[in-house]
Protein backbone atom coordinates (compact mmCIF):
# COMPACT_ATOMS: atom_id res chain seq x y z
CA UNK A 1 0.00 0.00 0.00
CA UNK A 2 0.97 3.57 -0.95
CA UNK A 3 2.06 5.73 1.87
CA UNK A 4 1.02 9.17 2.62
CA UNK A 5 4.23 9.00 5.16
CA UNK A 6 5.90 12.29 5.34
CA UNK A 7 3.76 13.85 2.70
CA UNK A 8 0.93 15.00 5.45
CA UNK A 9 0.65 16.52 8.67
CA UNK A 10 -2.09 17.78 10.94
CA UNK A 11 -1.25 21.71 11.76
CA UNK A 12 -4.01 22.73 14.25
CA UNK A 13 -6.81 21.21 16.95
CA UNK A 14 -10.12 22.82 18.01
CA UNK A 15 -12.58 21.63 20.52
CA UNK A 16 -15.77 23.27 22.43
CA UNK A 17 -16.30 22.27 25.92
CA UNK A 18 -17.84 18.72 25.98
CA UNK A 19 -21.62 18.68 28.29
CA UNK A 20 -25.34 19.57 28.79
CA UNK A 21 -25.16 22.95 27.14
CA UNK A 22 -28.76 23.37 26.17
CA UNK A 23 -28.53 26.97 24.98
CA UNK A 24 -25.76 27.11 22.50
CA UNK A 25 -26.83 26.00 19.08
CA UNK A 26 -25.39 22.82 17.54
CA UNK A 27 -23.95 25.01 14.77
CA UNK A 28 -22.25 26.86 16.92
CA UNK A 29 -19.86 23.93 18.21
CA UNK A 30 -18.62 23.10 15.06
CA UNK A 31 -17.68 27.09 13.85
CA UNK A 32 -15.88 27.31 17.23
CA UNK A 33 -14.04 24.45 16.75
CA UNK A 34 -13.21 25.33 13.19
CA UNK A 35 -12.56 28.77 14.23
CA UNK A 36 -10.09 26.98 16.65
CA UNK A 37 -8.10 25.00 14.80
CA UNK A 38 -7.95 27.71 12.63
CA UNK A 39 -6.10 30.14 14.96
CA UNK A 40 -4.48 27.35 16.80
CA UNK A 41 -3.07 26.75 12.93
CA UNK A 42 -1.91 30.20 12.98
CA UNK A 43 -2.67 30.30 9.09
CA UNK A 44 -4.61 32.75 7.04
CA UNK A 45 -8.15 30.90 6.73
CA UNK A 46 -8.39 31.56 3.11
CA UNK A 47 -5.70 28.63 2.54
CA UNK A 48 -8.04 26.11 3.45
CA UNK A 49 -9.25 24.42 -0.05
CA UNK A 50 -11.27 21.61 1.15
CA UNK A 51 -14.23 21.82 4.00
CA UNK A 52 -14.86 18.03 5.34
CA UNK A 53 -17.88 18.30 7.85
CA UNK A 54 -19.24 15.18 8.97
CA UNK A 55 -22.46 13.34 9.91
CA UNK A 56 -25.06 15.39 12.43
CA UNK A 57 -27.16 12.68 14.56
CA UNK A 58 -29.42 15.11 16.46
CA UNK A 59 -30.12 17.08 13.51
CA UNK A 60 -31.00 16.01 10.27
CA UNK A 61 -32.01 19.53 8.47
CA UNK A 62 -28.24 21.15 9.80
CA UNK A 63 -26.53 17.65 8.52
CA UNK A 64 -27.97 18.78 5.21
CA UNK A 65 -27.38 22.05 5.59
CA UNK A 66 -23.94 21.02 6.32
CA UNK A 67 -23.73 18.60 3.18
CA UNK A 68 -24.79 21.52 1.15
CA UNK A 69 -22.26 23.84 2.19
CA UNK A 70 -23.63 25.88 5.30
CA UNK A 71 -19.43 25.96 7.27
CA UNK A 72 -17.99 26.97 3.46
CA UNK A 73 -20.45 30.52 3.76
CA UNK A 74 -19.84 30.49 7.83
CA UNK A 75 -16.10 30.71 7.67
CA UNK A 76 -16.21 32.85 4.26
CA UNK A 77 -14.62 30.32 1.94
CA UNK A 78 -16.78 31.13 -0.99
CA UNK A 79 -14.38 30.85 -3.99
CA UNK A 80 -11.40 29.82 -2.07
CA UNK A 81 -13.16 26.01 -1.29
CA UNK A 82 -12.49 23.09 -4.04
CA UNK A 83 -14.77 21.02 -2.49
CA UNK A 84 -17.38 20.71 0.71
CA UNK A 85 -17.70 17.06 1.44
CA UNK A 86 -19.16 15.33 3.90
CA UNK A 87 -17.06 11.97 5.50
CA UNK A 88 -19.10 10.04 7.70
CA UNK A 89 -18.49 6.67 9.38
CA UNK A 90 -20.76 7.29 12.73
CA UNK A 91 -17.80 6.53 15.74
CA UNK A 92 -14.73 6.12 13.13
CA UNK A 93 -15.39 9.46 11.43
CA UNK A 94 -11.96 10.62 12.62
CA UNK A 95 -10.87 8.41 11.16
CA UNK A 96 -12.18 8.10 7.31
CA UNK A 97 -11.83 12.26 7.44
CA UNK A 98 -8.23 11.93 8.37
CA UNK A 99 -7.63 8.95 5.86
CA UNK A 100 -9.79 11.13 3.66
CA UNK A 101 -8.18 14.18 3.75
CA UNK A 102 -4.68 12.09 3.59
CA UNK A 103 -5.63 11.05 0.01
CA UNK A 104 -6.58 14.50 -1.00
CA UNK A 105 -3.13 16.29 0.36
CA UNK A 106 -0.86 13.07 -0.29
CA UNK A 107 -2.37 13.10 -4.08
CA UNK A 108 -2.37 16.76 -4.73
CA UNK A 109 -5.82 17.60 -4.81
CA UNK A 110 -5.80 19.66 -1.74
CA UNK A 111 -3.60 21.80 -0.27
CA UNK A 112 -5.35 22.16 3.59
CA UNK A 113 -8.43 20.46 4.44
CA UNK A 114 -10.66 21.30 7.37
CA UNK A 115 -12.34 18.44 9.20
CA UNK A 116 -15.55 19.68 11.37
CA UNK A 117 -17.33 18.06 13.76
CA UNK A 118 -20.86 19.16 16.37
CA UNK A 119 -23.62 17.17 17.37
CA UNK A 120 -26.15 18.03 20.59
CA UNK A 121 -27.01 14.69 21.53
CA UNK A 122 -26.64 15.60 25.55
CA UNK A 123 -29.80 17.92 25.34
CA UNK A 124 -32.29 15.37 23.89
CA UNK A 125 -34.27 13.63 26.70
CA UNK A 126 -32.77 10.48 27.66
CA UNK A 127 -35.38 7.84 26.81
CA UNK A 128 -35.65 9.84 23.31
CA UNK A 129 -32.03 9.52 22.93
CA UNK A 130 -31.92 5.74 23.71
CA UNK A 131 -34.48 5.42 21.07
CA UNK A 132 -32.64 7.63 18.49
CA UNK A 133 -29.70 5.39 19.01
CA UNK A 134 -31.60 1.70 18.79
CA UNK A 135 -31.32 2.42 15.03
CA UNK A 136 -27.55 1.24 15.53
CA UNK A 137 -29.52 -1.82 15.35
CA UNK A 138 -31.13 -3.82 12.22
CA UNK A 139 -34.52 -3.19 11.70
CA UNK A 140 -35.63 -6.30 10.53
CA UNK A 141 -33.43 -8.54 12.27
CA UNK A 142 -31.94 -7.03 15.79
CA UNK A 143 -34.39 -4.43 16.85
CA UNK A 144 -37.78 -6.63 17.31
CA UNK A 145 -35.51 -8.54 20.14
CA UNK A 146 -34.91 -5.22 22.02
CA UNK A 147 -31.66 -4.10 20.91
CA UNK A 148 -30.31 -1.18 21.30
CA UNK A 149 -26.61 0.76 22.40
CA UNK A 150 -25.80 -0.52 25.32
CA UNK A 151 -26.41 -4.02 24.75
CA UNK A 152 -23.98 -3.82 22.12
CA UNK A 153 -21.34 -3.58 24.70
CA UNK A 154 -22.85 -5.93 27.08
CA UNK A 155 -23.09 -8.56 24.56
CA UNK A 156 -19.10 -8.12 23.64
CA UNK A 157 -17.99 -7.89 27.71
CA UNK A 158 -20.02 -11.11 28.50
CA UNK A 159 -18.28 -12.71 25.98
CA UNK A 160 -15.27 -11.89 26.02
CA UNK A 161 -15.41 -12.06 30.14
CA UNK A 162 -16.14 -15.83 29.20
CA UNK A 163 -13.16 -16.71 27.15
CA UNK A 164 -10.47 -14.42 29.56
CA UNK A 165 -11.76 -14.92 33.20
CA UNK A 166 -11.09 -10.74 33.22
CA UNK A 167 -13.35 -9.96 36.40
CA UNK A 168 -15.84 -7.23 36.93
CA UNK A 169 -13.26 -5.36 39.15
CA UNK A 170 -11.06 -5.62 35.86
CA UNK A 171 -13.21 -4.53 33.53
CA UNK A 172 -14.57 -1.18 36.29
CA UNK A 173 -11.11 -0.20 36.14
CA UNK A 174 -11.06 1.05 32.72
CA UNK A 175 -13.89 3.72 33.58
CA UNK A 176 -11.39 3.98 36.70
CA UNK A 177 -8.72 5.25 34.33
CA UNK A 178 -11.16 7.20 31.98
CA UNK A 179 -12.39 9.03 35.17
CA UNK A 180 -9.13 10.03 35.98
CA UNK A 181 -7.70 11.65 33.15
CA UNK A 182 -11.28 13.25 32.44
CA UNK A 183 -10.54 14.71 36.15
CA UNK A 184 -7.59 16.45 34.39
CA UNK A 185 -9.48 17.91 31.36
CA UNK A 186 -11.03 20.77 31.25
CA UNK A 187 -12.90 20.37 27.97
CA UNK A 188 -14.81 16.61 29.65
CA UNK A 189 -18.54 16.54 31.13
CA UNK A 190 -17.59 13.45 33.99
CA UNK A 191 -14.25 14.84 36.00
CA UNK A 192 -15.71 13.70 38.91
CA UNK A 193 -13.16 10.44 39.51
CA UNK A 194 -14.77 7.11 40.24
CA UNK A 195 -14.11 3.95 42.87
CA UNK A 196 -14.62 0.28 41.35
CA UNK A 197 -16.78 -0.42 44.06
CA UNK A 198 -18.98 2.63 43.03
CA UNK A 199 -18.85 1.90 39.53
CA UNK A 200 -20.35 -2.13 40.19
CA UNK A 201 -22.41 -0.35 42.92
CA UNK A 202 -24.23 1.66 40.17
CA UNK A 203 -27.30 0.31 38.88
CA UNK A 204 -27.12 -2.24 36.57
CA UNK A 205 -28.00 -1.58 32.77
CA UNK A 206 -27.38 -4.11 30.72
CA UNK A 207 -24.61 -7.38 32.20
CA UNK A 208 -22.62 -6.95 32.47
CA UNK A 209 -22.45 -3.15 32.27
CA UNK A 210 -23.76 -0.52 35.18
CA UNK A 211 -24.57 2.58 34.59
CA UNK A 212 -20.98 4.24 34.93
CA UNK A 213 -19.75 1.66 32.51
CA UNK A 214 -21.94 3.44 29.54
CA UNK A 215 -20.90 6.45 28.35
CA UNK A 216 -23.37 9.36 28.53
CA UNK A 217 -24.43 11.56 25.54
CA UNK A 218 -23.35 15.17 25.27
CA UNK A 219 -23.00 18.31 23.09
CA UNK A 220 -19.87 19.37 21.61
CA UNK A 221 -17.70 20.01 18.69
CA UNK A 222 -14.36 19.11 17.53
CA UNK A 223 -11.97 20.04 14.24
CA UNK A 224 -8.77 19.19 13.24
CA UNK A 225 -6.78 20.57 9.62
CA UNK A 226 -4.65 18.38 7.53
CA UNK A 227 -1.97 20.03 5.02
CA UNK A 228 1.12 19.28 2.84
CA UNK A 229 3.67 18.67 4.97
CA UNK A 230 5.56 21.27 3.00
CA UNK A 231 3.65 23.98 4.13
CA UNK A 232 2.91 22.38 7.40
CA UNK A 233 7.00 22.87 8.46
CA UNK A 234 6.62 26.42 7.02
CA UNK A 235 3.29 27.23 9.18
CA UNK A 236 3.33 25.28 12.23
CA UNK A 237 5.62 24.92 14.96
CA UNK A 238 4.86 21.41 16.21
CA UNK A 239 2.95 19.33 12.63
CA UNK A 240 1.67 16.09 14.02
CA UNK A 241 2.24 13.39 11.45
CA UNK A 242 0.30 10.73 10.53
CA UNK A 243 2.72 7.60 9.93
CA UNK A 244 0.81 4.78 9.56
CA UNK A 245 -2.96 3.34 9.12
CA UNK A 246 -4.88 0.15 8.58
CA UNK A 247 -8.59 -0.78 9.19
CA UNK A 248 -11.14 -3.48 8.53
CA UNK A 249 -14.64 -3.70 8.69
CA UNK A 250 -15.32 -6.71 10.09
CA UNK A 251 -19.24 -6.69 10.23
CA UNK A 252 -22.77 -4.56 10.12
CA UNK A 253 -25.07 -6.17 12.37
CA UNK A 254 -23.19 -7.55 15.95
CA UNK A 255 -24.89 -10.52 15.93
CA UNK A 256 -23.16 -11.56 12.52
CA UNK A 257 -19.46 -11.16 14.06
CA UNK A 258 -18.13 -14.63 14.30
CA UNK A 259 -15.55 -13.42 16.66
CA UNK A 260 -16.15 -11.00 19.35
CA UNK A 261 -13.07 -10.80 20.89
CA UNK A 262 -11.49 -9.69 16.89
CA UNK A 263 -12.49 -6.46 16.63
CA UNK A 264 -9.78 -7.08 12.70
CA UNK A 265 -6.80 -5.63 15.04
CA UNK A 266 -4.65 -8.40 13.52
CA UNK A 267 -5.09 -6.63 10.09
CA UNK A 268 -5.61 -3.60 10.74
CA UNK A 269 -2.99 -3.27 13.90
CA UNK A 270 -0.29 -5.16 11.19
CA UNK A 271 -0.69 -2.68 8.30
CA UNK A 272 -0.63 0.50 10.22
CA UNK A 273 2.82 -0.32 12.32
CA UNK A 274 4.24 -1.81 9.30
CA UNK A 275 3.55 1.47 7.71
CA UNK A 276 4.79 3.50 10.42
CA UNK A 277 7.86 1.28 11.12
CA UNK A 278 7.44 1.14 14.75
CA UNK A 279 6.14 -1.23 17.21
CA UNK A 280 4.17 -1.52 20.46
CA UNK A 281 7.21 -0.97 22.45
CA UNK A 282 8.49 2.26 20.67
CA UNK A 283 4.51 3.97 21.77
CA UNK A 284 4.63 6.61 23.94
CA UNK A 285 0.69 6.61 24.82
CA UNK A 286 -2.41 4.95 23.04
CA UNK A 287 -5.50 6.84 22.44
CA UNK A 288 -8.27 3.94 22.27
CA UNK A 289 -12.04 4.43 21.01
CA UNK A 290 -13.90 3.49 24.19
CA UNK A 291 -18.00 4.10 24.54
CA UNK A 292 -17.63 0.82 26.76
CA UNK A 293 -14.89 -0.55 28.66
CA UNK A 294 -14.41 -4.07 27.18
CA UNK A 295 -12.98 -2.32 24.12
CA UNK A 296 -9.77 -0.51 26.00
CA UNK A 297 -8.79 -4.05 26.93
CA UNK A 298 -9.74 -5.60 23.25
CA UNK A 299 -7.44 -3.18 22.25
CA UNK A 300 -4.89 -3.31 24.38
CA UNK A 301 -4.44 -7.24 23.64
CA UNK A 302 -5.26 -6.94 19.62
CA UNK A 303 -2.45 -3.98 18.77
CA UNK A 304 -0.20 -5.75 21.52
CA UNK A 305 0.45 -3.88 24.28
CA UNK A 306 -1.22 -7.05 26.28
CA UNK A 307 -1.17 -10.68 25.92
CA UNK A 308 -5.03 -11.89 25.46
CA UNK A 309 -6.56 -11.91 28.83
CA UNK A 310 -4.30 -9.89 30.47
CA UNK A 311 -5.46 -6.49 29.52
CA UNK A 312 -7.86 -5.92 32.56
CA UNK A 313 -4.86 -7.20 35.37
CA UNK A 314 -2.93 -4.28 33.35
CA UNK A 315 -5.49 -1.88 33.59
CA UNK A 316 -6.17 -2.40 37.30
CA UNK A 317 -2.69 -1.82 38.75
CA UNK A 318 -2.66 1.32 36.69
CA UNK A 319 -0.45 1.32 33.73
CA UNK A 320 -3.16 3.36 31.71
CA UNK A 321 -3.57 6.12 34.37
CA UNK A 322 -2.07 9.77 34.71
CA UNK A 323 1.81 8.81 35.75
CA UNK A 324 1.37 4.58 34.72
CA UNK A 325 3.81 3.12 31.81
CA UNK A 326 1.07 3.59 29.68
CA UNK A 327 -1.04 6.83 29.04
CA UNK A 328 -4.57 5.02 26.96
CA UNK A 329 -7.00 7.78 26.13
CA UNK A 330 -5.98 10.64 28.35
CA UNK A 331 -9.13 12.98 27.72
CA UNK A 332 -10.88 10.44 29.56
CA UNK A 333 -12.73 9.21 26.44
CA UNK A 334 -16.54 8.67 26.13
CA UNK A 335 -16.96 7.54 29.65
CA UNK A 336 -15.17 10.56 31.10
CA UNK A 337 -15.62 13.55 28.40
CA UNK A 338 -18.97 12.03 26.97
CA UNK A 339 -19.86 10.98 23.55
CA UNK A 340 -20.78 13.44 21.12
CA UNK A 341 -22.00 10.72 18.86
CA UNK A 342 -19.50 11.01 15.63
CA UNK A 343 -17.65 13.21 17.75
CA UNK A 344 -16.20 10.85 20.36
CA UNK A 345 -13.62 9.17 18.62
CA UNK A 346 -12.95 12.68 17.06
CA UNK A 347 -12.19 14.06 20.43
CA UNK A 348 -9.85 11.12 20.37
CA UNK A 349 -8.03 11.98 17.93
CA UNK A 350 -7.71 14.98 18.48
CA UNK A 351 -6.09 14.89 22.11
CA UNK A 352 -3.41 12.62 20.43
CA UNK A 353 -2.34 15.66 18.28
CA UNK A 354 -2.80 17.63 21.36
CA UNK A 355 -0.50 15.26 23.56
CA UNK A 356 1.94 15.26 20.65
CA UNK A 357 1.82 19.27 20.46
CA UNK A 358 2.58 19.27 23.66
CA UNK A 359 -0.56 21.20 24.76
CA UNK A 360 -2.08 18.97 26.84
CA UNK A 361 -1.89 21.00 29.91
CA UNK A 362 -2.18 19.99 33.44
CA UNK A 363 -2.58 16.20 31.75
CA UNK A 364 0.53 16.53 29.61
CA UNK A 365 2.13 13.48 29.65
CA UNK A 366 6.36 14.36 28.99
CA UNK A 367 8.00 13.24 25.90
CA UNK A 368 5.19 12.38 24.17
CA UNK A 369 6.26 11.48 20.43
CA UNK A 370 4.62 8.30 19.20
CA UNK A 371 0.71 8.00 19.59
CA UNK A 372 -1.44 5.45 18.77
CA UNK A 373 -5.12 6.14 18.29
CA UNK A 374 -8.06 4.37 17.46
CA UNK A 375 -11.64 4.21 16.26
CA UNK A 376 -15.04 2.14 15.49
CA UNK A 377 -18.26 3.16 14.08
CA UNK A 378 -21.82 1.57 13.71
CA UNK A 379 -21.89 -1.66 16.25
CA UNK A 380 -17.88 -1.57 16.43
CA UNK A 381 -18.16 -2.40 12.36
CA UNK A 382 -15.12 -1.43 11.64
CA UNK A 383 -11.38 -1.16 13.24
CA UNK A 384 -9.10 1.75 12.53
CA UNK A 385 -5.66 2.26 13.73
CA UNK A 386 -3.64 5.46 13.40
CA UNK A 387 0.51 5.87 14.20
CA UNK A 388 0.94 9.23 14.43
CA UNK A 389 4.39 11.14 15.74
CA UNK A 390 5.98 14.42 16.21
CA UNK A 391 9.03 13.18 13.72
CA UNK A 392 9.59 11.95 10.13
CA UNK A 393 11.27 8.94 11.01
CA UNK B 1 -56.46 -7.61 23.94
CA UNK B 2 -53.74 -5.07 23.29
CA UNK B 3 -51.77 -4.04 20.15
CA UNK B 4 -48.43 -5.28 19.72
CA UNK B 5 -46.29 -1.89 20.62
CA UNK B 6 -42.73 -3.16 19.96
CA UNK B 7 -41.05 -3.03 16.51
CA UNK B 8 -42.07 -5.82 14.03
CA UNK B 9 -39.59 -6.63 11.18
CA UNK B 10 -41.27 -5.98 7.79
CA UNK B 11 -40.21 -8.34 5.02
CA UNK B 12 -38.90 -7.68 1.95
CA UNK B 13 -39.15 -9.20 -1.35
CA UNK B 14 -36.34 -11.56 -0.67
CA UNK B 15 -36.72 -12.21 3.63
CA UNK B 16 -40.43 -13.12 3.30
CA UNK B 17 -40.28 -17.21 3.10
CA UNK B 18 -37.51 -16.58 6.14
CA UNK B 19 -41.17 -15.20 8.06
CA UNK B 20 -43.64 -17.39 6.10
CA UNK B 21 -41.74 -20.18 7.79
CA UNK B 22 -41.82 -18.74 11.26
CA UNK B 23 -45.43 -18.70 11.35
CA UNK B 24 -45.56 -22.69 10.17
CA UNK B 25 -43.28 -23.08 13.06
CA UNK B 26 -40.65 -23.31 11.04
CA UNK B 27 -36.64 -22.29 10.93
CA UNK B 28 -35.39 -21.64 7.52
CA UNK B 29 -32.04 -20.62 6.17
CA UNK B 30 -30.59 -20.21 2.85
CA UNK B 31 -28.61 -22.34 0.86
CA UNK B 32 -26.34 -21.54 -2.27
CA UNK B 33 -26.49 -24.61 -4.46
CA UNK B 34 -22.83 -22.91 -5.96
CA UNK B 35 -20.85 -22.65 -3.52
CA UNK B 36 -22.51 -24.37 -0.97
CA UNK B 37 -22.66 -21.73 1.91
CA UNK B 38 -25.29 -21.38 4.53
CA UNK B 39 -26.51 -17.80 4.77
CA UNK B 40 -28.25 -16.11 7.41
CA UNK B 41 -29.84 -13.73 7.59
CA UNK B 42 -31.44 -13.51 4.34
CA UNK B 43 -29.40 -12.69 1.31
CA UNK B 44 -30.53 -11.23 -2.12
CA UNK B 45 -27.51 -13.48 -3.33
CA UNK B 46 -24.98 -15.33 -1.98
CA UNK B 47 -23.18 -13.13 0.29
CA UNK B 48 -20.11 -15.62 -0.30
CA UNK B 49 -20.68 -15.74 -4.00
CA UNK B 50 -22.59 -13.53 -5.24
CA UNK B 51 -25.02 -16.56 -6.96
CA UNK B 52 -28.37 -16.22 -7.34
CA UNK B 53 -28.92 -20.03 -7.04
CA UNK B 54 -30.12 -20.45 -3.49
CA UNK B 55 -32.50 -22.42 -1.98
CA UNK B 56 -34.41 -22.32 1.43
CA UNK B 57 -33.36 -25.35 3.35
CA UNK B 58 -35.21 -26.31 7.11
CA UNK B 59 -32.80 -26.44 9.73
CA UNK B 60 -33.28 -27.63 13.56
CA UNK B 61 -33.57 -24.73 15.41
CA UNK B 62 -30.36 -26.02 17.96
CA UNK B 63 -27.49 -24.02 19.02
CA UNK B 64 -25.55 -22.91 21.26
CA UNK B 65 -25.48 -19.25 22.95
CA UNK B 66 -22.26 -17.55 21.80
CA UNK B 67 -23.26 -14.27 24.21
CA UNK B 68 -25.72 -12.34 26.16
CA UNK B 69 -26.86 -9.54 28.00
CA UNK B 70 -29.50 -9.48 30.40
CA UNK B 71 -31.51 -6.06 30.01
CA UNK B 72 -32.19 -3.92 33.36
CA UNK B 73 -32.31 -0.64 32.19
CA UNK B 74 -31.99 2.29 29.21
CA UNK B 75 -34.22 0.09 27.17
CA UNK B 76 -35.95 1.12 23.94
CA UNK B 77 -39.35 2.49 25.78
CA UNK B 78 -41.36 -0.62 23.98
CA UNK B 79 -39.16 -2.73 25.83
CA UNK B 80 -39.11 -0.68 29.16
CA UNK B 81 -42.62 -3.24 30.53
CA UNK B 82 -40.22 -6.07 29.91
CA UNK B 83 -37.27 -5.61 31.68
CA UNK B 84 -35.50 -7.83 32.82
CA UNK B 85 -35.07 -9.58 29.59
CA UNK B 86 -31.97 -11.38 27.78
CA UNK B 87 -30.93 -10.15 24.15
CA UNK B 88 -28.46 -13.27 23.00
CA UNK B 89 -26.68 -14.03 19.99
CA UNK B 90 -27.09 -17.64 18.82
CA UNK B 91 -24.96 -19.56 16.49
CA UNK B 92 -27.46 -22.40 15.23
CA UNK B 93 -25.75 -25.89 15.00
CA UNK B 94 -25.33 -24.97 10.90
CA UNK B 95 -23.08 -22.49 11.70
CA UNK B 96 -25.40 -19.24 11.19
CA UNK B 97 -25.61 -17.05 13.81
CA UNK B 98 -28.50 -14.73 14.94
CA UNK B 99 -29.51 -12.01 17.35
CA UNK B 100 -32.55 -12.92 19.98
CA UNK B 101 -33.69 -13.25 23.04
CA UNK B 102 -33.55 -16.20 25.48
CA UNK B 103 -36.67 -17.31 27.14
CA UNK B 104 -38.35 -19.80 29.62
CA UNK B 105 -34.99 -19.54 31.88
CA UNK B 106 -34.38 -17.93 34.95
CA UNK B 107 -31.57 -14.85 33.94
CA UNK B 108 -29.39 -15.75 36.59
CA UNK B 109 -28.66 -19.61 35.11
CA UNK B 110 -27.84 -18.40 31.61
CA UNK B 111 -23.99 -19.29 30.09
CA UNK B 112 -21.98 -18.21 27.05
CA UNK B 113 -22.01 -21.45 25.35
CA UNK B 114 -25.43 -22.94 26.92
CA UNK B 115 -27.42 -25.42 24.51
CA UNK B 116 -30.55 -23.89 23.20
CA UNK B 117 -33.67 -24.43 21.19
CA UNK B 118 -36.00 -22.35 18.89
CA UNK B 119 -39.24 -21.57 20.15
CA UNK B 120 -42.01 -19.67 18.09
CA UNK B 121 -43.49 -16.83 19.41
CA UNK B 122 -46.82 -15.94 17.83
CA UNK B 123 -46.59 -11.86 18.72
CA UNK B 124 -49.24 -10.83 15.76
CA UNK B 125 -51.43 -12.60 13.09
CA UNK B 126 -48.44 -11.59 10.26
CA UNK B 127 -45.42 -12.64 12.61
CA UNK B 128 -44.01 -14.27 14.39
CA UNK B 129 -40.65 -14.22 16.09
CA UNK B 130 -38.26 -17.35 16.89
CA UNK B 131 -36.79 -16.68 20.65
CA UNK B 132 -34.58 -19.59 21.88
CA UNK B 133 -34.80 -21.53 25.37
CA UNK B 134 -32.48 -23.87 26.97
CA UNK B 135 -32.42 -27.80 25.92
CA UNK B 136 -33.97 -29.40 29.13
CA UNK B 137 -31.59 -32.59 30.34
CA UNK B 138 -28.89 -31.73 28.60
Amino acid sequence: MSSFKGKVAIIGIGEVPTGKFPERPCLQNGIEAARMAILDAGINKDEIDVVMPTGVFSDGVLNVQLVAGKMVEELGLQRKAKANLQVFSGGSSSSTMLMTACSLVAGGHARMVLCVQCDKVGTIPTQQMIDMFTFSGDPEWEDPYGFFAVANGGLVATRYMHETRTTAEQLASVVVSMRKWAALNPNAMLRRELTIDEILASKMIATPLTTKEANVFADGGAAFIVANAAIAMQVCRTPVYPLGFGSRVTHYSLSQCTNLLDLGYAESGKEAFEMAGINATDVDIVEFYDAYPVYPLLSLEGLGFCKKGEAGAFVQAGNTWPGGELPMTTNGGMLGQGHTAAGGGIAILVEAVRQLMGKAGERQVKGARIAVETSHGGTFMDSHVCVLGTVLP
Amino acid sequence: MSAYVKPLPSPSSYSFPFWEGCKRHELLIQHCKNCGANIFYPKLYCSICLSPNMEWIRVSGRGRIYTFTIVYGYAPTAFTQDIPYVISVVKLDEGVQLMSNIVECEPSQLRCDMRVEVVFDDVTPEITLPRFRPIKNH
